[in-house]
């Protein structure tokens, strides 16, 4: 069998796909989490299912909708199972009149039932099912109730078949059935009679065919006695036919203030709406930066690296712990030792493998609490509040409210920020969010964010990370006030988003996040950073002529990656504080690979040479002092971002052009940004 | 952006939906709009002649604006509400 889920956004549709898939789809608290189709089996019954992109009509705004419209229209399926949000029905079953029009059986299941009666409604299913001619299972994909019935129904076939019930007045449905009758231009889709002769009613654009004479005439009597278009009718109509059978089978309790009600008086406050915000994102950053990195960071690296004491710091509080560790690296260069290996085979498992793969490791925990928290705000439904009051000066910037969620996913990982820009409904405006989102540093590069900070700005390291957010977030808005000049846009867009309520976050569903993003950085970091920190080792232990490195006959300024350094090194001058700086450099470049490879790399060549770490004494970024590494960390946050990111762009623009463009755009600007910062390094010293 | 004044509606005046002050509830009674796009959004979320609208939610920069329809919550900027017309209940 092949069954489609549809129904309308933030309806659960992906709950109820992982809960029968036992797959592990991203859901969350907004309209517009799924913008792609996902097919999923369910082994037991031979099933292919297919998770769609909410929609709230079978006319389509934007190109995700337009995905679910295509996807039900023109393919082959045995059963559409339409899932509505029983909280909210009057607007869900808009979308069911029309899918009863298709060819094809529905079963409906009605979820949230959990809140349903929690919040008193009372709802005759059986009746309601009578009225709409449709099987209705009441579920929660939350707890899973009711789900067992509903495979039954669905796979032992117990469901009811679809009667294309007669919901127009008669005049309409006579329209109707004469436009089937007589109508001989070839049907679009082949299937789906009913649902093509109403829309020929509605004059929709995509069905703006010829009508006989006799037809037309039908038309515009009908239009004249309602006093409406064709498209409004049938609008009016279908809510007229949803009002009526929702007063049949449907008793709400007195209206109260809800929760959700409750919660906005706070959380959209004319004051303190914003000052909230503010505080909620610098707890969240506080709290992954300064108290969870700030209490792992040493640890770990000491675990990995060996050490005499390990430093621990919550804010500017620091505590030196007399624990002494050998570390995994010391240790199995020890045991390489002792068996008799040579001593490059040591230092490039020591220094190549360990050392490289540490430093990224030991961001791991801070990482964990910013992928919690952000789980959290997106889950909960605040997310959705924040678009809404910002859309105020996203509309200013020429963007909208629903640019904004890209950005904050893209606060975790620059790819799905992108991808997520498929709900903005204006090209435009897309493809300037889709510009903009790399600005937002993402988990890797907060691994330079916090390395810079706690290295060189200590007591205030929280309060220069948070200050790299802030300069993002002014870049941005200048760029998105170029953009708007140059483009010199008129038209007004629409930003017209459903408010969900707010919900309790589900454990579950955050704990696979967390967990699911914890893995893909754990994977990046023990393939390509450690593929790329060996080749950094090899290349920075060896010279031209491939003798070995050792500290006394040569030193790692005759290596191999020196002369490979020394080609770019100009580019990086004026950021360098006026300097010419093969290490720094060929550590940016590989910034292009993953932004966390950055400081991989320039732990490597830093232990390579001898040095305790990247800025201790021996090491060639020594004379590194806070403004460089400002300049250095800004280079590296808004110039081109990794090649994840940037294959993501290519494919949402849709234009290889047009991303070439982009990059170019930003490269030059983080280039001449960072090469002021530097050179105002050099004023002031 | 152009200030329009300030009308202020009370129950049983004609207006358009973006004249309404929080709490307010009106009944629509038509559209003008030029817009097809958003037209059809507008229908397709429920907001057809007839329906009560009542105003819940102003975002704290005074813009956009979330109402309450047919049992659930829409956000919607005040431009898009100036083509609705309404009647104050
Ligand atoms: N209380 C309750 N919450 C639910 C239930 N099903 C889903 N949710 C919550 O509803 C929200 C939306 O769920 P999703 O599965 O992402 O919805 P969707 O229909 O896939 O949404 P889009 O992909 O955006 O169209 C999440 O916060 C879920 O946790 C349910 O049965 N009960
Ligand atoms: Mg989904």
């Amino acid at each position: 069998m092949k069954l489609a889920l549809i129904g309308n956004q933030n309806s659960g549709k992906t709950s109820l796909f992982n809960a029968l898939t036992g797959s592990n789809q991203k859901v969350g608290n907004w309209p517009g989490v799924t913008i792609d189709r996902v097919e999923g089996s369910i082994k037991k019954y031979h099933s292919t299912i297919v998770d769609l992109p909410g929609i709230y009509s079978l006319s389509p705004y934007t190109a995700e909708e337009e995905v679910s419209r295509q996807f039900i229209l023109n393919e082959d399926l045995d059963l559409l199972i339409n899932i509505v949000d029983a909280t909210s029905l009057e607007r869900s079953l808009y979308l069911t009149t029309q899918l009863l029009e298709l060819n094809v059986d529905v079963v409906i299941a009605f979820n949230m039932y959990d809140l349903v009666e929690k919040k008193g409604i009372k709802i005759d299913i059986k009746k309601l099912s009578n009225e709409l001619g449709a099987t209705i299972i009441p579920i929660s994909a939350k707890t899973g109730k009711g789900l067992d019935e509903l495979k039954e129904t669905i796979f032992k076939k117990k469901y009811l078949k679809n009667k294309h019930k007669k919901i127009y007045p008669s005049d309409i449905e006579k329209f109707i059935d004469d436009t089937i009758k007589f109508y001989n231009h070839p049907w679009k889709h082949k299937f789906h009679k009913r649902f093509e002769a109403i829309k020929v009613f509605e004059e929709d654009r995509d069905y703006k065919i010829l009508l006989g004479d006799k037809l037309k005439a039908e038309h515009l009597l009908i239009e004249k006695k309602y006093a409406m278009d064709g498209e409004q009718l049938i609008a009016s109509l279908r809510y007229d036919y949803i009002e009526k059978v929702r007063d049949k089978c449907v008793t709400y309790p007195p209206v109260k203030e809800t929760k959700s009600d409750k919660l906005d008086k706070i959380f959209l406050h004319k004051i303190w709406a914003i000052p909230i915000f503010i505080v909620i994102m610098g707890l969240v950053y506080f709290l992954s930066i300064s108290i969870v990195g700030g209490l792992t960071n040493n640890l770990i690296s000491a675990l990995f690296n060996g050490s005499e004491s390990v430093k621990f710091t919550i804010g500017s509080f620091s505590w030196n712990a007399p624990i002494k560790l050998e570390g995994l690296g010391p240790l199995i260069a020890r045991s390489l030792g002792n068996i008799g290996a040579s001593k490059w085979a040591m230092s490039l498992v020591q220094t190549g493998v360990i050392s490289g793969l540490a430093i990224v490791v030991s961001f791991v925990p801070q990482l964990i609490c910013l992928f919690l928290c952000l789980a959290i705000l997106e889950t909960t439904g605040y997310m959705s509040r924040i678009a809404f009051f910002l859309d105020r000066i996203f509309h200013k910037l020429g963007l909208s409210g629903k640019s904004l969620i890209p950005f904050i996913v893209g606060a975790g990982c620059t790819v799905p920020g992108i991808m997520s820009t498929r709900t903005v409904e204006d090209e435009n405006e897309k493809r300037v969010t889709i510009a903009l989102v790399p600005f937002i540093p993402c988990n890797a590069k907060l691994t330079i964010i916090s390395l810079i900070s706690a290295a060189f700005f200590k007591q205030i390291g929280f309060l220069v990370a948070l200050s790299f957010y802030f300069l993002a977030i002014v870049i941005i808005i200048l760029s998105a006030l170029f953009i708007k000049k140059v483009l010199k846009r008129k038209e007004h867009t629409t930003f017209i988003s459903e408010l969900p309520e707010y919900k309790s976050p589900n454990p579950i569903y955050i704990g696979r996040d967390v967990w699911d993003k914890t893995i893909a950085f754990f994977k990046r970091a023990a393939t390509v950073v450690v593929f790329f920190s060996v080749i950094v080792w090899t290349l920075s232990s060896f010279t031209p002529s491939f003798q070995y490195i050792d500290g006394s006959k040569f030193t790692i300024e005759q290596s191999q990656l020196k002369y490979l350094g020394d080609g770019i090194s100009w580019f990086f001058y004026f950021i360098l504080g006026c300097r010419l700086d093969w290490a720094a450099s060929v550590s940016a470049l590989q910034g292009l690979i993953a932004k966390e490879q950055v400081i991989s790399s320039m732990e490597v060549i830093a232990r390579t040479s001898g040095a305790a770490s990247i800025f201790a004494p021996g090491s060639p970024f020594a004379y590194f002092n806070p403004i460089t590494a400002f300049a250095f960390a800004s280079f590296n946050l808004f110039s081109i971002p990794c090649v994840g990111s940037l294959s993501a762009m290519r494919h949402e623009l849709k234009s290889a052009k047009k991303m070439f463009i982009v990059i170019a755009c930003e490269l030059l600007f983080a280039w001449l940004l960072a090469s002021l910062i530097g050179i105002w390094g050099v004023f002031i010293k | 952006m152009k200030k329009n004044k300030k009308v202020l509606l009370t129950k049983g005046q004609e207006g358009h939906l973006s004249d309404l002050r929080r709490g307010q509830k009106a009944v629509v009674l038509d559209f003008h709009n030029d817009n097809a796009a958003l037209r059809r959004r507008l229908l397709d979320m429920g907001i057809t002649k007839g329906v009560v609208i009542e105003i819940k939610k102003i975002a704290p920069l005074g813009d956009p604006i979330d109402i309450s329809l047919r049992g659930y919550e829409l956000c919607i900027r005040k431009i898009d509400m100036e083509g609705i017309d309404i009647k104050v209940i």
